[in-house]
């Protein structure tokens, strides 16, 4: 017999090959290594190709005109209208027409950005102030400073459209915050969404592995052929899950609220309730999930399939509104997007429930379905 | 009722007839959906109460998978089962009160202690704390687990898991348990308790079913019924099966009947 080499680039070759022919076996494995890149570069490809775009704006051009009269000719000037139709073509944005009052309510219960204003006297003031006198035509602005993207977009748009009118100078923004007037910072922006974000990882996550561990105790072998119903199982289960999950909530509100400050303009109680809720359609999404997964690995694999693309479709990082249309239509599907409304409301713009009503409804009827998707699919007895 | 009382293997086999029947298969198929194989293929098995029943056979034989019918936990492909008088699986879940099983698995929370996992199968079958408390004064000791009543699963050997297991099973006292390779990686002492154990429970009225697939352990059992590729190939007393095969051992038996065919199931 030859004495074992102290290295032996075929014992190498060995364990590459052998690790090559699991894998190869492995189907869930090489669906993963193709579609999961796939699907995730492709959703995130779709949805950060272009900057914020088609911001609803309304728009109140109160301007009347200024007509010049110099002898016979007049010259009839109208700042306004050129502004409005500068802005019209800016796809940024999108422009709607109506009172400032209208508008202004409109930004207040989430329909648009922001509603601008030209007063009535704004072509005047301009052509004087170009004649020497030293004044200043003002622009009002009643803005969504929620989002700081967003914010920085829709007014970028307007200061171009004032600038193609005029160039530089002498229209002042009168800028208006809307939601208690605050100018938030970005972490108060983005604590919400990344609320959402860690309760559907972390649920999921745990409610998942903890339902697999079941399958893979052989326990279930035993449990089929006791008198407990599978219906019992999974209800017991979510039970279970659901004090975990207001566990996690209040661990989560407590890093968010109480050590980095985040703003709750709206009701505590009510962000709880909306937090546990959203909790809920997790845990029942990985009860159902669960029913699908043979081992701990092959649940721990779908979870970010859920998160991932939640988080690139939900509007976390780039406005909904900015998708193509039908990326718009996927996203009106996935439930992160609800409840980043929710908690966007509530602690941004002090939303009560008469505002966030369908939000509540809509988190609520999908994990009503995950429930009953949950109990159709789980498995009563060994496979057949 | 059983009529004839079983003192062990020197007695007369008390032939099947005789006692009133808990388990009765007909013409009992199951092909998995993976698969063209008939895992089970036209069983009929009569067990009657007091049994102790052992179905031997090869690794695949369709042991498991007779006992996972029987259990209610697997839909069977075609043919009857009646456990119990009661149809299954359409009865199973009224059967499954009256039944205990301990599967090849430890099938335990490795995570709760030996009292806790016990406790979660007394609940299952709606057992109250006292009445709980009272039984597992009685298995304890006899399973000697007594010292291990706080110890979490996780922490216990094999052979006590296992002992444990069977605590889950006979928690409710049911009449009928099913005890799928329960003695399989267990030392010769605990294999022989275990077996005094099962003859005593027996005495009782209740009912044995395992499997094994160590041909000598079945010799213990009352009746066996030899299992290949599906098929029960041979069944009768561990005397009478001998006698006929003219062999001195079920070992022989299995062997002289596998002849020709490798165990490839």
């Amino acid at each position: 017999m030859s004495k074992a080499k102290n290295f032996s680039p075929s014992r190498v070759v060995a364990v590459t090959w052998r690790v090559l022919t699991q894998i190869s076996r492995d189907r869930r494995t090489i669906g993963q290594m193709i579609f999961v890149p796939a699907i995730i570069m492709l959703i995130f490809g779709l949805v950060a190709g272009g900057a914020a775009k088609n911001l609803p704006v309304l728009v109140d051009n109160q301007d009347v005109g200024y007509t010049i009269s110099a002898g016979q000719n007049s010259t009839s000037l109208h700042f306004g209208n050129s502004i409005l139709s500068s802005l019209q073509l800016d796809d940024r944005v999108k422009v709607h027409l109506g009172s400032f009052a209208s508008g202004k309510a409109g930004v207040d219960n989430g329909t648009y950005y922001a509603a601008v204003t030209f007063p009535a006297n704004f072509s005047m003031v301009l052509f004087l102030r170009n004649t020497g006198q030293s004044l200043n035509a003002s622009v009002t602005v009643y803005i969504d400073g929620t989002n700081p993207t967003i914010e920085a977009t829709v007014l970028a748009a307007l200061q171009s459209s004032l600038q193609n009118t005029f160039g530089s100078g002498g229209v002042v923004l009168d800028e208006q915050f809307a939601f208690g007037g605050v100018q938030f910072s970005g972490l108060d922006v983005s604590i919400p969404a990344v609320i959402g974000l860690v309760l559907t990882q972390v649920v999921l996550l745990i409610s998942i592995i903890t339902l697999v561990k079941e399958t893979t105790s052989g326990v279930l072998s035993r449990l089929y052929a006791t008198p407990l119903s599978a219906f019992e199982r999974l209800l017991g289960f979510s039970f279970a899950l659901l004090i975990l999950g207001i566990g996690m909530t209040c661990v989560v509100l407590f890093i968010g609220l109480v050590i980095f400050g985040a703003v709750v303009q709206g009701s505590f109680v009510l962000l709880f309730f909306g937090a546990v809720l959203f909790a809920l359609l997790n845990i029942f999404l990985a009860v159902f999930l669960s029913n699908f997964a043979k081992n701990e690995l092959q649940a721990v694999q779908m979870v970010p399939l859920i998160t991932l693309p939640s988080m690139a479709l939900s509007g976390m990082l780039i406005p909904v509104s900015s998708f193509p249309g039908w990326v718009q239509t996927i996203a009106q599907f996935v439930p992160m997007y609800y409840a980043n409304k929710l908690f966007e409301g509530i602690m941004l713009k002090g939303y009560g429930i008469d505002n966030l009503a369908p939000q509540f409804i809509i988190v609520g009827g999908i994990a009503l379905l995950f429930f009953v998707m949950a109990v159709i699919t789980v498995k009563d007895r060994m496979p057949d | 009722m059983w009529l004839l009382s079983l003192g062990g293997d020197s007695l007369a086999n008390p032939s099947t007839y005789l006692r009133e029947a808990v388990i009765e298969t007909s013409n009992l198929v199951k092909i998995y959906k993976e698969g063209t194989i008939k895992a089970v293929d036209g069983l009929n098995l009569k067990i009657g109460k007091g049994e102790i029943y052992a179905l031997i056979g090869a690794n695949g034989s369709g042991k498991t998978t007779t006992i996972s019918m029987l259990t209610g936990s697997l839909f069977p492909t075609s043919g009857e089962i009646r456990v119990l008088g009661l149809q299954v699986p359409k009865k199973r879940r009224i059967v499954s009160t009256r039944i205990g099983v301990a599967p090849q698995e430890y099938a335990l929370y490795s995570d709760l202690t030996v009292e806790q996992n016990i406790w979660f199968f007394a609940k299952l079958y709606s057992m109250d704390r006292g009445s709980f408390l009272k039984r597992l004064d009685e298995l304890l000791p006899i399973l000697r687990l007594n010292e291990r009543r706080k110890t979490t699963v996780s922490n216990l050997s094999g052979g006590m898991k296992r002992r444990v297991s069977i605590a889950c099973a006979l928690v409710h006292q049911p009449e009928i348990v099913f005890f799928d390779e329960a003695t399989v990686g267990i030392d010769p002492v605990l294999r022989a308790f275990f077996w005094d154990y099962f003859r005593s429970l027996a005495e009782t009225g209740l009912t044995i079913v395992l499997t094994s697939h160590v041909m000598d352990e079945a010799e213990r059992a009352n009746r066996i019924g030899l299992m290949r590729a599906g098929k029960l190939v041979e069944e009768g007393s561990p005397d009478e099966i001998k006698r006929r095969n003219l062999a001195s051992s079920i070992e022989q038996v299995f062997l002289k009947l596998s002849e020709g065919a490798v165990a490839d199931e």
